[in-house]
């Protein structure tokens, strides 16, 4: 793996908690690289197994469910 | 009203004047927007006040980050430039939202109302001039609130457990109990503070967690976990997390030569003077009432107890000695969290009794205008991107943004805001809607969890539905967290924009919807708790159906003789009876119980029976379930073999009557914790503690040359019946702790009874003569409660009491919308906070009963006709009951199969059937499938 | 008592998380509420708090 890999990741957050504390990080400045894209969802039950599939074979190299 | 504080009261119940002096913020709060850039800059730094001086805040700063307000404020006292005119001012010239005004005066408002709830809460204790446990001399003894904000991931160590001194590990901590509690020598509380045994088990467990390896020691009088669940709670710090347990109060903290290392000296449990070392020892401090707000209660002009707290009656627990004024929270008493919220609660019932009259005249309805139908119209976005100051403009190349955003598909205009949230901005944004005509909105700035709700009020200002706009979270999730590399936090933007751009896009205007509401309420129980609450809600103008199983009202407290502090039951229960009898708006039910349960909140329909099997049918928009509960019967201490060996209530009655066996008695034993604190019952019954003692008082009042004996596992006589604990020592009451594994033995011995008891002072077994033992019996739940929990989709818990939504911050709401709890069926409890949390479900249920109709949220779950084949899955996994099963029908009417059909009432759209379904046959709307499937892919299209 | 005038508005003198209370069921059963603070934020004691016994939820 060359250095300059950077992976696509998609994370599911829940809208009571993780998307919460990715707003909290964000207020406390908590630096973090930028290679995550946040889907805001209600509850990380609401996602479904397609979804994650979808992801991963349109070129996703990481997919996170945080609830 | 921030930094503000009453002055003055003037006026009469229902009409008060009441005069607020309003300090000086220094920050305009309509156009800061708490970017931080003056915290930054300013130079100045003190101790801060909310990290309970651990940690250091500036100048200028807000209380805390998650702060409500968020807006920034100055601290004239240590503002370098409010002290000195002309010095520093960094903040101003930094601030882009010119937001700072040195020139901010002091404000004096009066205002007219018809009640004040005082809830000014309370201060910790502060140990610095005791001098005995060496606060503030050495510095690894800290309170139990800077432990609080050391274990604190936003605390100033990021919640790492290290000693203050030398910033080395902790390996040993040790808790004091009882430091500023029932101690009248050092710090003149003899009250108990209630909260501090939970609180430092907590923070025993939560530092274990942090530190694996830690010994953890609370050193204590009685260990007071008398709240729900909270004896399990107990059980399983000594048992999982291994954190010790000491009955001991320390005399004093010493170190040792000139290391940092504390020395505690005690008596362990095999009667030994012992000596241990700590690394850190934790002060439990008590609540206590601050000089401030005793100067408030001056200027209320109300009484206070004692011991300072304000005084208030025990059937109406939330009313001061003002009429129209009103207390809750700890100013009404030491209390915990849950309590504290139920008498928030609780004094809005009492407010709303008085001014009911006066309800809905001051609110106002906002109006807007008639929404535009987009239905098949192409979609004509507009984006509108926030530099938030320098917040997100300062890393994010906004310009590069907008002119990426104008490429995307549908998007038909772009605008770039210094603040897309100012006021003037929202005017723009309905402006630009309406010249531009579009349909669906992209706002990409702050997170949709705080500022979502503005942006749609500023769509349905413009005419749109307020479900067509999308937020894109460019500074929370971006530039404040990508601050490093602004070239790729630039590209993250534009994925952001362009996926909420394509999941707009699918967007479709969504009715809220709204149910009507009968404006009745069900009261099911007529014990105190639900004489109390059927009786507020009629006084604040509700129609209320009264169930009581028994021909009787007055339930539970029929048996009882005085409340804690000495009121007479007998005649406030009777009292409240006649009110509740006298009142047309209560319609009562006696010897019915209810047989089936239909629709929801706003809409119930209970069925009650009667024993021959008369139905009728109540419609009712909330319930109060307030079923009481029993006590246990003794199957130990021979209870059933010797006559003299009896229960609390029993010889409440014999006592009453002087019977000869009493009148004759000369010693007697009482027994705690009989049914309670053990095996399956592992809670504790609350108001045995008080009862005994007062009986035990009693006795020796009636007769001073009387021996009583109370054997107890820990006294609870929590918060200031404390006071009464300690007048029973002094009037010679003998107390003789016991513990499970050496519970008392009674056999009797010819004329006597013959009580053995393991006494841990002496380390010896003792025998007591006693003429008469009395056994605390437990409370019980009722047996029908799982029944009717059932009936009505709520739970009870493992001891068979009702379980509320939320233990801390829901204590009265179950998790079924429009039920409510009150009393003994929720848990143990005296009569005190029986009448409070009544009043507190009260309250609650006429936040809905004063409406008219309910409106729901619009992201619902909605069945696809086509595609649902009825395979129910998502029945299962609905945790809100909201699904059900029923017949699809064709067009002719004839049934086809089976479908589902979604109870928008109950459904919360959290979307658990949408992940659950195989076959896409239900949505959510706002989150439909399509919706998130075009942001994945968006998210990956580059 | 009836024949008084009643205010439809109410004080609620402290921002912890029992005049929070007392101000929203005030709010949602159709009284006007102010709600005075001291200090230069709502929260009280409990928004110091780490975690809460005895679910050891957060207390924020």
């Amino acid at each position: 793996m060359s250095l300059s890999f950077e992976p696509k990741i998609i994370a599911f957050c829940c809208n009571w908690c993780s998307y919460a504390a990715a707003d909290l990080a964000g207020t406390a400045r908590l630096q973090y690289p930028p290679n995550v894209r946040i889907i805001r969802v209600m509850c990380s039950g609401m996602v479904h197994p397609e979804f994650i599939m979808d992801a991963l074979s349109q070129g996703a190299d990481g997919v996170m469910v945080l609830g | 009203m921030t930094l503000s504080e009453v002055t003055k009261i003037d006026g009469i119940a229902g009409d008060f004047l009441v005069t607020v002096k309003e300090s000086p913020r220094y920050v305009d709060m309509d156009k800061c927007i708490a970017c931080g850039a003056c915290s930054e800059k300013c130079p100045k730094k003190v101790a801060g006040e909310y990290d309970a001086a651990t940690g250091k805040r500036k100048a200028i700063y807000v209380k805390y980050a998650q702060a409500v307000p968020l807006k920034y404020q100055i601290d004239p006292n240590s503002c370098i430039r409010l002290q000195k005119p002309g010095a520093c001012g960094f903040c101003e010239k930094v601030c882009d939202a010119g937001a700072i005004n040195f020139n901010d005066t002091e404000k004096i408002h009066r205002i007219n109302v018809g009640a004040v709830v005082l809830a000014p809460g309370f201060e910790a204790f502060d140990p610095t001039d005791a001098g005995v446990w060496g606060y503030g001399v050495h510095k690894n003894v800290i309170t139990s609130l800077q432990l609080e904000r050391y274990l604190s991931a936003s605390g100033p160590t990021e919640g790492h457990l290290i000693r203050p001194s030398d910033g080395k590990p902790v390996n040993k901590i040790a808790f004091l109990q009882c430091v500023g509690s029932r101690d009248e020598n050092l710090c003149g509380n003899g009250y108990c503070s209630s909260v501090c045994c939970m609180y430092a088990i907590k923070e025993a467990v939560i530092a274990k967690d942090h530190v694996p390896d830690l010994e953890a020691t609370i050193f204590y009088m009685d260990m007071r976990t008398h709240g729900k669940e909270f004896d399990l709670y107990l059980e399983r710090a000594k048992q999982d997390a291994g954190v010790q347990f000491v009955r001991c109060r320390i005399g004093g903290v010493e170190t040792d030569g000139d290391s940092d290392d504390l020395r505690l000296r005690y008596v362990n449990e095999q009667g030994r003077q012992v000596e241990n070392f700590f690394d850190l020892v934790v002060l439990s401090v008590g609540l206590q009432t601050p000089k401030h707000v005793l100067e408030l209660a001056r200027v209320a002009d109300i009484k206070l107890t004692g011991d300072n707290f304000a005084a208030t009656p025990d059937f109406a627990p939330v009313q001061t000695s003002r009429q129209g004024i009103f207390t809750c929270g700890a100013f009404a008493g030491p209390k915990d969290i849950p309590q504290s919220v139920v008498e928030g609660s609780a004094a809005a019932a009492a407010v709303s009794d008085l001014l009911a009259p006066a309800r809905h005249e001051l609110t106002s309805v906002a109006s807007f205008p008639e929404e535009k139908d987009i239905a098949g119209e192409e979609p004509r976005i507009g984006v509108f991107i926030c530099h938030c100051g320098s917040n997100i403009a300062g890393v994010i190349d906004v310009k590069a943004v907008e002119e990426y955003a104008a490429t995307l598909p549908h998007v038909a205009y772009v605008e770039r805001n210094l603040f897309s949230c100012s006021q003037d901005t929202q005017e723009m944004i309905s402006k630009r809607i309406r010249e531009h005509n579009l349909n669906r909105i992209v706002v990409a700035a702050c997170t949709p969890r705080t500022h979502e709700p503005l942006f749609r009020e500023t769509l349905k200002a413009a005419g749109l539905n307020e479900y067509l706009v999308e937020m894109a979270n460019i500074r929370n999730h971006n530039s404040w967290v990508h601050g490093k590399t602004p070239k790729r936090a630039t590209t993250k933007a534009k994925d952001l924009v362009r996926m909420a751009a394509a999941k707009v896009a699918l967007a479709d205007s969504l009715r809220p919807i709204s149910v009507p509401i009968v404006q009745k309420a069900l009261v099911i129980g007529g014990g105190v708790s639900g004489l109390t609450a059927a009786l507020n809600l009629a006084r604040q103008g509700f129609d209320v159906h009264l169930v009581e199983k028994t021909d009787t009202l007055g339930g539970n407290a029929l048996h009882l003789k005085q409340t804690w502090s000495g009121e007479h039951i007998p005649t406030q229960v009777a009292g409240l009876i006649d009110d509740v009898l006298a009142n047309d708006r209560i319609i009562i039910h006696r010897e019915y119980t209810v047989s089936h349960v239909d629709g929801f909140v706003g809409n119930f329909r209970t069925t009650i029976i009667d024993r021959e099997g008369t139905k009728k049918v109540i419609e009712h928009g909330a319930g109060v379930v307030a079923i009481g509960g029993e006590a246990s019967v003794p199957t130990e201490y021979k209870y059933d073999a010797i006559t003299r060996v009896v229960t609390a209530m029993q010889f409440d009655k014999l006592f009453e009557l002087k019977e000869k066996h009493v009148q004759q008695a000369r010693r007697f034993v009482f027994i705690q914790c009989v049914g309670s604190r053990e095996g399956e019952h592992m809670y504790c019954s609350k108001v045995c503690c008080t009862h005994s003692v007062q009986s035990a008082l009693a006795l020796i009042n009636e007769d001073p040359a009387r021996k009583v004996y109370i054997l107890y596992r820990d006294m609870r006589t929590y918060g200031q019946r404390e006071a009464l604990f300690a007048k029973a020592r002094k009037q010679g009451v003998i107390f003789i702790n016991y513990e499970l594994h050496g519970k008392p033995r009674v056999v009797e011995n010819g004329p006597d009874i013959d009580v053995e008891v393991w006494d841990h002072v002496l380390h010896r077994p003792l025998r007591i003569k006693a003429d008469m033992v009395v056994l605390a019996t437990a409370i019980r739940p009722r047996e029908d409660a799982a029944d009717l929990g059932k009936l009505y989709k709520v739970p009870v818990d493992g001891h068979g009491f009702f379980q509320e939504a939320h233990a801390k911050l829901r204590p009265v709401d179950f998790s079924t919308d429009g039920m409510f709890v009150a009393g003994l069926a929720h848990y143990p409890k005296p009569v005190e906070e029986s009448v409070a949390q009544a009043l507190a479900a009260s309250a609650r249920a006429a936040t809905l009963l004063s409406k008219t109709r309910v409106s729901l949220d619009a992201v619902k779950a909605a069945v696809d006709e086509d595609a649902c084949d009825g395979c129910a899955l998502c029945i299962d996994v609905c945790p809100y009951n909201a699904i059900s099963l029923v017949e699809k029908k064709a067009a002719d009417g004839g049934v086809v199969g089976k479908l589902i059909s979604v109870n928008k009432a109950q459904c919360k759209g959290c979307g658990l059937c949408q992940g659950t379904c195989p076959k896409r046959g239900v949505i959510v709307s706002g989150f439909t499938m399509q919706q998130i499937s075009a942001q994945i892919s968006a998210a990956l299209a580059v | 008592m009836l024949d008084t005038k009643k205010v439809g508005s109410v004080m609620i003198v402290g921002g912890g998380v029992t005049g929070m209370q007392a101000a929203l069921d005030l709010a949602d059963s159709g009284y006007y509420v102010y709600l005075v603070e001291k200090t230069g934020a709502i929260g009280g004691a409990m928004a110091q708090l780490d975690k809460t016994f005895p679910t050891n939820d957060c207390s924020m």
